[in-house]
């Protein structure tokens, strides 16, 4: 037989558990009803049911795209590397800029807190928020078309990645290193230069790497909106109904990506 | 003269906050090894960081060989820090910098922005960061990375970076708590005979009281912010002690 405060608290524990069970089974009705609402509206509701293809129609269209068109190979090269190079350029340049960025909004070492913080903070969400296409359009309209307005859209949209998590990883140092040789007598340049870039060294690296990764990605759906690359090959085909060619190209870009891939890993394997 | 003269020091960090040290005044001497014991909490840390104003007093005067630290800017502030070295605690070497370049960084004070970046050092420099590794036993590990040391390797690295500053005062913050009882010995041997060798007062604040007795030559015996000791360390007796500790007994 159990003592009476054991008892009490054992119903207090069972009641305890009997309540959450009832918003776990409340919570679980709630994100059925919820993805059955969504369903509802955006798919029942907007297909348009009367032309919706069969199965074979479906088949049909995808037919299309094979075989592919190889005669398109040899205009592939130069588009192909030109993607390359918005890629690589276009991380240098946001690995460039995101270093001041960093610096502005990290809060341990900001140089004037209520101004330069908030100012990093919001290049930061900025860059993040709008979409590498946006960034496109804005630098084809302010640049005209080609591989420039796709190396700097390409850039903008990397600056916020890579400066959010150096930043973090500055907010994140070691502090005393930095009192260490601050009681040196160095300046507020030596004392980033000697105490915090060391530091965060490897996150900056990986972080860049990752993004030349993803950059590659982004940089072969730039000319989707004239800013250069294998996208504008991609474009020209579709709109050409040469659908054998859009398979061609996006072979391309999977080789493309691929060596991308490879290629991070290995610089990554070799510097960190 | 005497080499340091703190006058009425005063701190907060705060300002509802309590008061970390409470009017604190004392000189030391050319030849003096001070050791500042008390029991944790007192403001040991803070005192030594006052000085050099890692943190900032609220008000008194720290006078460094007749120059007022307290009241410089910041340039004055930066040639004030290069003339006293500092040795801290958790050591707070850059992990990811060879041992050459540890020690070096205590030069900092003295080379511009461009030969920072590019670590481009005198030549006397560099020799002489080599006869300071050779003195604390490490002329071997020169190419090492800090962080492949051990904690005492570590220290002494610290011992070196705190001399090519040829300081004229060491600020001492602890040099031994992350030591072993044996290690934690040779490292303040080396201390104090470096400094002696270098002819620079020491500033050390130091819980473990066997030590500060056995090294130094003066104590300071800190309370919650106040003095409650100064003096000649042979003056140090048990009533002494159970008085500065008294807190800590209760």
């Amino acid at each position: 037989m159990m003592p009476s405060t054991l008892e009490h608290k054992l119903a207090k524990i069972l009641t305890k558990r009997k309540k959450y069970k009832a918003i776990r089974y409340g919570l679980y009705i709630f994100i059925f009803l919820l993805v059955l609402g969504s369903i509802q509206t955006t798919i029942i509701k907007d297909t348009d049911w009367e032309k919706i293809g069969t199965f074979g129609t479906v088949v049909k269209a995808l037919a299309r795209f094979f075989p592919p068109d190889f005669s398109l190979f040899p205009h592939l090269v130069k588009p192909t590397i030109e993607t390359f190079m918005i890629a690589c350029l276009g991380t240098f340049l946001a690995l460039v800029l995101a270093i001041p960025v960093s610096w502005f909004a990290a809060h341990n070492i900001t140089p004037y807190k209520s101004i330069t913080y908030p100012i990093g903070r919001a290049i930061m969400t900025l860059s993040r928020s709008v979409h590498e296409i946006v960034w496109g359009l804005i630098f084809v309209a302010a640049v005209g078309l080609g591989a420039f307005p796709g190396i700097l859209a390409v850039a903008m949209r990397s600056i916020g990645f890579i400066s959010k998590l150096t930043a973090e990883a500055i907010e994140d140092i070691n502090p005393g290193q930095m009192e260490a040789i601050r009681a040196t007598g160095a300046n507020g340049f030596q004392v980033i230069l000697y105490a915090v870039i060391p530091q965060i060294l490897p996150v900056f690296v990986g972080n860049t790497i990752f993004q030349w990764d993803i950059n590659i990605r982004r940089a072969t759906i730039m000319g989707l909106v004239g800013a250069g690359g294998l996208g504008l090959t991609f474009h020209r085909q579709l709109v050409m109904y040469n659908y054998g060619g859009v398979t061609t190209v996006i072979i391309a870009l999977l080789l493309l990506i691929a060596i991308g891939e490879v290629g991070s890993y290995y610089i990554r394997k070799a510097i960190i | 003269m005497a080499t340091l003269e703190v006058k009425d020091l005063r701190i907060r960090y705060n300002r509802s906050g309590p008061e970390i040290l409470k009017g604190l005044s004392f000189n030391v001497e050319q030849e003096d090894f001070f050791a500042i014991i008390g029991p944790s909490g007192a403001g040991k840390s803070t005192l030594i960081r006052c000085i050099n104003r890692l943190v900032e007093p609220n008000s008194g005067d720290v006078i460094l060989n007749g120059r007022n630290i307290t009241k410089v800017g910041r340039r004055g502030l930066r040639k004030a820090r290069r003339n006293m070295g500092m040795i801290f605690q958790e050591f707070n070497l850059v992990e990811r910098m060879s041992v050459m370049d540890n020690v070096l960084s205590g030069r900092l004070g003295y080379i511009g922005n461009f030969r920072s970046f590019l670590r481009f050092y005198p030549r006397a420099d560099i020799q002489r960061a080599l006869e300071l590794l050779d003195e604390v036993g490490l002329s071997d590990f020169v190419d090492k990375r800090a962080d492949e040391l051990s904690g005492g390797q570590r220290q002494r690295v610290g011992i070196a970076r705190a001399l090519i500053q040829q300081p004229q005062i060491l600020l001492v913050d602890e040099p031994t708590s992350s030591l072993d009882p044996k290690i934690a010995r040779e490292v303040m041997g080396m201390i104090k005979q470096m400094s002696e060798e270098a002819g620079v007062p020491v500033l050390c604040n130091i819980h473990d009281v066997q030590l500060a007795l056995e090294f130094s030559n003066k104590v300071i015996g800190l309370q919650d912010g106040f003095k409650k000791f100064e003096g000649p360390t042979k003056k140090v007796d048990k009533a002494t002690l159970d008085e500065i500790y008294a807190m800590e007994i209760l």
